[in-house]
């Protein structure tokens, strides 16, 4: 199925929580999402698309919110981003539709402080045991070695 | 029967690289197994946060201290995208041998531990003996057996002249021959297949909700490689022939690695035989325009995936890694449960597992 196909098929079950696509330089298109209408999206694409592979996810601290980036790849890439609000970095777990979720969840929730709704497993992943210097990925963080 | 639970790692015999497993057992049965990774954890994203482009190539070629070649290539070729900027058709070709020439050290390096994992050390020597002759291929491309310093934002550093290329089509000749005689023996070894049928199985099913990718996918019948699903060049002139087997366990992960050596040789022919004269490397600027790029390649554990975000600068904004055996790793506790004890060491090997790229 082509990437329009998908895109369309978005729009008509989602309307309005589907932004406009930007295509990136190399075969990926990033589609920007509401995140209420995520789950309804990653339905979407198992259910009627036949799309299942999620590479991972991209956490990213842009300066004024918390971005995910899930990348799904179907012949070729496709992108859907949420934006989160700092002071409400939380998303619902994928975990149950997308099995292969639970690590890149339980990165982007170390590593930028989103609460996973629906995760159950929160034990360390990367990060030592100790470690209580916040998320180490967010802007504020000071990192470590410089250039 | 009395549970145990048996402490595997972080420091092993098993494992070259640190990782902790808890198996419980009861009896000589697994009953349920979890794990912890982190041990080699380098915050590698966040360092390249305060690093330029340029020093940014060599530090994801320390990601993997298997296939540091990839990470750089698909790295580079997520930054040149962003660039605009044509690489050489050489340095394309240059890249994709080299390409080749690791999947085939890794894959013979992964044949070589699993033999040792099942006790059959005769396969273990010969692999590991016919890997040398490719990191010393590679040794003497570059300078370096496993970190090779080839890549550039722009293109390649090394060059190719007929001595190389004779060098090394003289020395294929003898890994081929040692190739095919691994075949022999991995098809038709009882003691092997004994070991190896039936354990660790993953069906199309658990690989689709894992998102398995790489040569395990292709064990459990799962179509996908990147070189032929999302050609960079030269790839889009190249005519990968994707190896395919249906069981689904650590069996038929063997088949499609050997076979898949024998195929990244025949790659290897045919990227010398074409390989364009001109350029080696074209200009690169320092500063990248702001954006954000996506670049995957098929690493000799699967699909290697970059993220890069500019903001116009000489240092990414952002840099996203996902190493292919992640996902796998995600599939181990299945894998695991209810297996014999001893045929633990099978399963972990079987995955083909880079715990340094997982951990990064």
């Amino acid at each position: 199925m082509d990437r329009d196909a998908v895109v369309q098929a978005l729009r008509e079950a989602l309307g309005d929580a589907v932004g406009e696509p930007r295509a990136l330089p190399v075969d990926d298109l990033f589609v920007p999402l509401e995140l209420s209408a995520l789950r309804e999206a990653v339905q979407l694409f198992q259910n009627e698309l036949d799309i299942w592979h999620l590479s991972t996810i991209t956490g990213l601290d842009d300066g004024e919110q918390i971005v995910l980036h899930y990348h799904f790849w179907h012949g070729s890439g496709l992108t859907l981003s949420v934006s989160l609000p700092y002071d409400q970095a939380e998303a619902p777990t994928l975990t149950d539709l997308i099995a292969g979720a639970g690590f890149y969840e339980r990165e982007v929730a170390e590593m930028l402080g989103v609460a996973f709704a629906g995760l159950g497993e929160m034990a360390p992943l990367l990060l030592p045991d100790d470690w209580d210097e916040g998320p180490p990925l967010r802007h504020d963080a000071d990192a470590e070695g410089g250039a | 029967m009395d549970r145990m639970t048996i402490p595997i790692g972080p420091q092993h015999p098993l494992l070259k690289e640190p990782m902790s497993f808890n198996v419980t057992v009861e009896g000589e049965r697994v009953l349920e197994a979890t794990m912890r990774l982190g041990y080699v954890h380098r915050g590698i994203e966040k360092l390249a946060e305060r690093r330029t482009y340029i020093q940014v190539v060599h530090l994801v070629e320390r990601i993997c201290g298997i296939c540091s070649h990839v990470h750089t290539t698909t790295f580079c070729d997520a930054v040149e995208s962003l660039l605009g900027l044509e690489v050489p058709r050489r340095a394309q070709y240059i890249r994709a041998l080299l390409c080749e020439l690791e999947r085939v050290h890794s894959h013979l390096l992964w044949l070589g531990v699993l033999a040792k994992n099942v006790g059959f050390d005769t396969v273990f020597m010969y692999s590991w003996r016919d890997r040398e002759i490719v990191l010393d291929i590679m040794e003497g491309l570059s300078g370096g057996r496993v970190s090779h310093a080839v890549n550039m934002i722009g293109g390649v550093r090394i060059d190719l002249d007929d001595e190389h290329v004779r060098g090394i089509l003289e020395r294929f000749d003898t890994l081929e021959r040692q190739v095919d005689r691994a075949l022999v023996l991995v098809e038709h070894e009882r003691t092997l297949r004994a070991r190896t049928q039936g354990v660790g199985v993953l069906t199309p099913e658990d690989v689709r909700r894992y998102c398995v990718v790489g040569p395990t996918a292709r064990a459990s019948g799962v179509d996908v490689d990147m070189r032929r699903d999302a050609p960079r060049p030269p790839y889009d002139e190249l005519d990968v022939n994707v190896i395919l087997h249906d069981a689904g366990d650590v069996w038929a992960r063997t088949l499609v690695r050997t076979q898949e050596t024998r195929e990244s040789l025949r790659l290897c022919r045919n990227l010398l035989a074409n390989l364009p004269e001109g350029p080696t490397a074209a200009r690169a600027r320092r500063r990248v325009p702001a954006g954000e790029a996506v670049a995957r390649s098929e690493a000799p554990r699967g699909e290697v995936f970059y993220y890069v975000r500019s903001d116009g600068s000489d240092t990414p904004a952002r840099l996203k890694v996902r190493t292919p055996t992640l996902p796998t790793l995600a599939t181990l506790p299945g894998q695991l449960d209810g297996v014999a004890f001893a045929d633990v060491p099978v399963v972990l090997a079987g995955v083909d597992l880079c715990i340094a790229c997982a951990d990064r």
